[in-house]
């Protein structure tokens, strides 16, 4: 390249960093890039897990010997609480979050996600969510209750304190977090690979990361909803798990089990992504058996929603309903097994370098298959009856987790710490910190698996000496410190490696995945141009894209319009289909955040007034968040020089958003499936479930009020079909009318509520019908604020003939709003009346 | 409708009918032993059992063929030049409707030695 050229491409870059990279000094707070929030939700993260981690170690200093009195019974059940809360909520699913943030464009040969603002609000939810759970630590009010929360123990009587709303309230918030990161990641990987990335071509880590995606969607919404329930009932009286309203304490139980199981599995998909990218890469061959690994990461994900009542066996469930669940717990080994034997397949074949990552992945396949084999014991009935609620337990669980996630996790901290600082690891300290912490965790949980088996239970804060729990004890204690220590070695080895490692040359340690394709440290926009991808292994087989990507040889090398531009793909070939524009940096996601924070920190100290008005100010800052998309003059108003092939995906009728809609009713589905299975669940199952005599609703305005609904949605479809066609006269009167219908419908339906002689505070019946009402009343209120806001941007010339996306995104909203009204019809009022219940 | 062989709903579809047959199965025990319990002496030889290990029966047939389907359907397709990506999704799918299948049947299997309600 001569100097001449040299100059231009610096000048193109400079400008790529300008509109890409976040505002300087306290505008950082308003970055939405992918790298800057992964970064955050790691380093969150692990700020949460050294905080769990002391937890860990206060519990086992607790049970270091008998009958020590060091942190008494009610401090220790909050320690424990807290600790388990932590891990799992605080530490476990973010990280990982994080990590697939970080990574995933970089690995589909893209420059963001397909959603940024939503990223940097998980971030923020998950940041203040947590601060307001840790809060109640500091407050010496944090629940106790045990980090799943049965009832009727977390229950008013039993916790009449703040610490169950605290753990309720910010799990809540923070798994706003979740979901978020769930969709985008779908959408993401689904709608924004690099061109000619076909599905079999795709890097393995996002197979991984889009089924552990897809189960947060699928599995969070039955526990925000078992959460909001358990809230209503603790702070407004409702009965839903008070045997003696109608209600039944277990259906908490299925509720929290329903995401709890698959929550397992949601941390180890992202953690075996790893495993599966490392190994090929220090094993110096691909993959063995990509096909059956995909077969198992897509098996896994389904079979492990079927074993949640494993958790149940002991609360009287049904022998053949036990077996069910026993056997599909068994069933979901083999397609774990599939995956350990492709690892060992792939290690077998090829030649293994044994750098430090590789280190942390043999103790992983050591710690977790151990781990599994516990699994497979638990899930034979008669043994899981013997060991229930023992250490074994918690010696099961920690092998799974810690070896199915943490182990893997610090892989690839080891693996990808170069692509983000440039420089190496120190070997030694790492192998140190390695051998410390692999040895600490063997002390500590492997003996713990004895100690259980010889009777000590969980949550109990000591134990009387002489009962053979002593010396295991003692020595599980002492592990326990010997791993903090390798945690701490691990940590220092990392802070020093920023100043005092050897500088990384680029792919240092010879990874075939695009994301080594990038300059180290990694700049704000990935791919100075975007590449074709047509291989599964893109940099063993065309290692010259470093230097053609970063001197603008491909796709995409010019900023247009300072418009922060990526490609937009076909989800099954590949195939570039638009050019999607992202929002740049904002502060809407850190104001949102943080008036949903009041919301939370006032339902917690019951100034409700402040949470409705605060609530309502989310609501206008979101509805702002999305004024500011498709032509609006902050997003990509429309030009004369507008890109035409491919088109820009606002000026498409299947564009990123309308994925990202739809993937989010499919989380919000499964939440109100989950009230249906909460209804079907006390009505079959409730020990002392009852009915009124007489409907609490007056049926016909209810019908009336749904005939308007479907009048409304029925004029939306015309509409939006048209639009399809080009045709955008009299859109804007359209929308208004369908808004005007759809307010009265709204109105119909609150004045059936009103009317209603419902006594949610008495009957479980009529508390699950309030629910049910309330939803629908959310749901068509916010279809009729969308579609004004719709006719006032056809108005704007922000929506019509030339933009027509944004009425199609919002069609898929409607239509879930008319399904759900009418289901909710015939499944709470009219099933029950043909069956007369 | 059934959908193209080489359609990617399939890498799902199976298992999206083991989640749905899982569903149903423990659901109908539960409204079953709910609402017309058979006599608990009757040990496994039940109007539940045998319900559900012939409707286990079916599922895992359909899906057996579903995987035959798939299975097949490459080497009588004309080659294309999507033709991998068209043997990854068929193939793969095989092997989800078969997996599908083994899965039914197993969670049924239980039926025919346990009583339903006790």
């Amino acid at each position: 390249m001569n100097n001449l050229s040299e100059q231009a491409n610096r000048e193109r870059e400079a400008q790529l960093e300008h509109v890409w990279g976040n505002l300087p000094g306290w505008g950082a707070l308003a970055a939405v890039n992918h790298t800057s929030i992964g970064f955050r939700f790691m380093a969150t993260g692990m700020a949460f897990f050294l905080i769990g981690g002391v937890l860990a170690m206060l519990i086992r200093t607790q049970l270091a010997l008998p009958e020590q009195d060091i942190i008494g019974a009610s401090l220790y059940n909050q320690i424990f609480t807290m600790h388990g809360t932590v891990m799992m909520f605080l530490f476990a699913i973010p990280v990982l979050e994080g990590v697939a943030m970080y990574l995933v464009p970089k690995m589909i040969g893209t420059r963001d996600l397909a959603f940024p603002r939503l990223s940097a609000l998980g971030y923020y939810c998950y940041l203040f969510g947590g601060v307001i759970i840790l809060s109640s630590l500091v407050l010496e009010v944090a629940p106790d209750a045990g980090w799943f929360m049965y009832t009727p123990l977390s229950s008013n009587t039993y916790s009449p304190g703040p610490g169950s709303d605290f753990w309720l309230l910010g799990i809540t918030f923070v798994e706003i977090s979740a979901i978020s990161a769930g969709v985008e990641l779908v959408v993401s990987i689904l709608r924004t690979r690099a061109n000619g990335m076909s599905l079999n071509k795709m890097p393995i880590f996002c197979w991984y990361i889009l089924a552990m995606a897809l189960m947060i969607v699928f599995g969070f919404p039955p526990l925000i909803l078992g959460s909001v329930l358990l809230e209503l009932e603790r702070a407004a009286g409702f009965v839903f798990f008070e045997i003696s309203g109608g209600g039944d304490p277990l259906l908490w139980q299925h509720l929290f089990w329903m995401f709890g199981h698959p929550e397992v599995y949601i941390i180890f998909l992202p953690a075996a992504g790893i495993v599966s990218t490392l190994i090929p890469v220090f094993a110096r061959h691909p993959l063995v058996g990509y096909r059956w690994v995909v077969l198992g990461i897509i098996t896994m994900g389904f079979i492990s929603f079927g074993l949640w009542v494993h958790h149940m066996f002991t609360v009287g469930i049904p022998q053949l309903a036990q077996a069910f669940f026993s056997i599909a717990s068994m069933l979901v080994a083999i397609p774990t097994a599939i995956q350990i034997f492709a690892w060992l397949a792939t290690l077998w074949q090829g030649k293994v370098v044994f750098h430090l990552p590789m280190l942390w992945i043999a103790g992983f396949l050591i710690v977790f298959v151990c781990g599994g084999l516990t699994g497979v014991m638990l899930a034979l009935v008669p043994f899981n009856w013997q060991v229930h609620d023992t250490h074994f337990v918690v010696a099961h669980m920690h092998y799974v987790l810690v070896g199915g996630m943490l182990f893997p996790l610090i892989a690839g901290f080891y693996y990808w710490l170069p692509h983000v600082s440039g420089r190496m690891p120190s070997d030694k300290m790492g192998r140190w910190g390695f051998w410390l912490f692999f040895g600490g965790f063997n002390i500590t949980f492997l003996l713990m698996h004895l100690t259980g088996l010889l009777g000590m239970p969980r949550r109990v804060y000591t134990y009387e000496a002489g009962l053979g729990w002593d010396w295991l004890n003692l020595v599980s204690s002492i592990g326990g410190f010997i791993m903090a220590i390798g945690v701490a070695v691990i940590i220092v080895d990392i802070v020093l490696h920023f100043r005092f490692g050897r500088r990384a040359e680029q792919n240092p340690w010879g990874a075939d995945t695009l994301e080594w394709a990038i300059p180290m440290p990694v700049n704000a926009y990935n791919f100075s141009s975007m590449p074709d991808i047509t291989t599964r292994h893109p940099m063993w087989e065309r290692p010259e894209l470093v230097e053609s990507i970063a001197a603008g040889e491909h796709d995409l090398a010019e900023v247009q319009n300072l418009r922060r531009d990526i490609y937009g793909s076909d989800a099954v070939t590949g195939k570039v289909r638009e050019v999607i524009h992202l929002p740049t940096n904002s502060w809407l996601p850190l104001l949102t955040a943080a008036v949903l924070a009041v919301v939370c920190v006032s339902l917690l100290v019951k100034v409700y007034l402040i949470a409705l008005v605060a609530a309502v100010v989310a609501l206008l800052l979101v509805l702002r968040w999305g004024w500011e998309n498709g032509a609006h003059p902050r997003a990509a108003p429309v030009r004369a020089d507008d890109p035409v092939d491919p088109p820009l995906h606002s000026r498409t009728c299947d564009g990123p958003g309308l994925w990202g809609m739809v993937i989010s009713l499919m989380a919000n589905g499964t939440l109100y499936v989950s009230l249906l299975f909460g209804w079907f669940y006390l009505w079959t199952a409730a020990p002392q479930w009852s009915t009124p005599e007489t409907s609490p609703l007056a049926l016909i305005p209810l019908a009336v009020s749904g005939a308007l609904l479907a009048l409304a949605v029925s004029i939306y479809r015309i509409a939006v079909s048209r639009l399809r066609k080009g045709n955008d006269g009299s859109l804007s009167l359209q929308l208004w009318a369908v808004s005007a219908i759809g307010l009265t419908h709204w109105c119909l339906l609150g004045w059936v509520l009103k009317t209603s002689s419902l006594q949610p505070t008495e009957l479980a019946h009529d508390a699950v019908l309030a629910v049910a009402l309330y939803y629908l009343l959310l749901h068509s209120g916010l279809a009729v604020i969308f579609t004004a806001l719709q006719a006032l941007r056809v108005k704007l010339g922000y929506v019509g003939a030339r933009v027509p996306y944004e009425p199609i995104v919002i069609q898929a909203f409607w239509v879930y709003t008319l399904g759900v009204f009418w289901l909710s019809f015939a499944m709470f009022l009219l099933l029950p009346m043909a069956w007369g219940a | 409708m059934k959908p193209s062989p080489f359609h990617p709903v399939n890498l799902v579809l199976g298992l999206i009918i083991w989640a749905l047959w899982f569903v149903l199965l423990y659901g109908g025990l539960s409204v079953g032993c709910a609402f017309v319990p058979p006599d608990t002496e009757a040990g496994a030889w039940t109007w539940i059992n045998a319900a559900s290990l012939i409707a286990a029966l079916i599922v895992s047939s359909y899906l057996l063929v579903c995987a035959y389907g798939c299975w097949k359907a490459p080497s009588l397709a004309q080659a294309t030049d999507a033709e991998p990506l068209k043997a990854f999704i068929s193939k793969t799918s095989a092997a989800v409707y078969l997996v599908s299948a083994f899965a039914s049947m197993m969670l049924a299997l239980p039926g025919a030695i346990l009583p339903p309600c006790i």
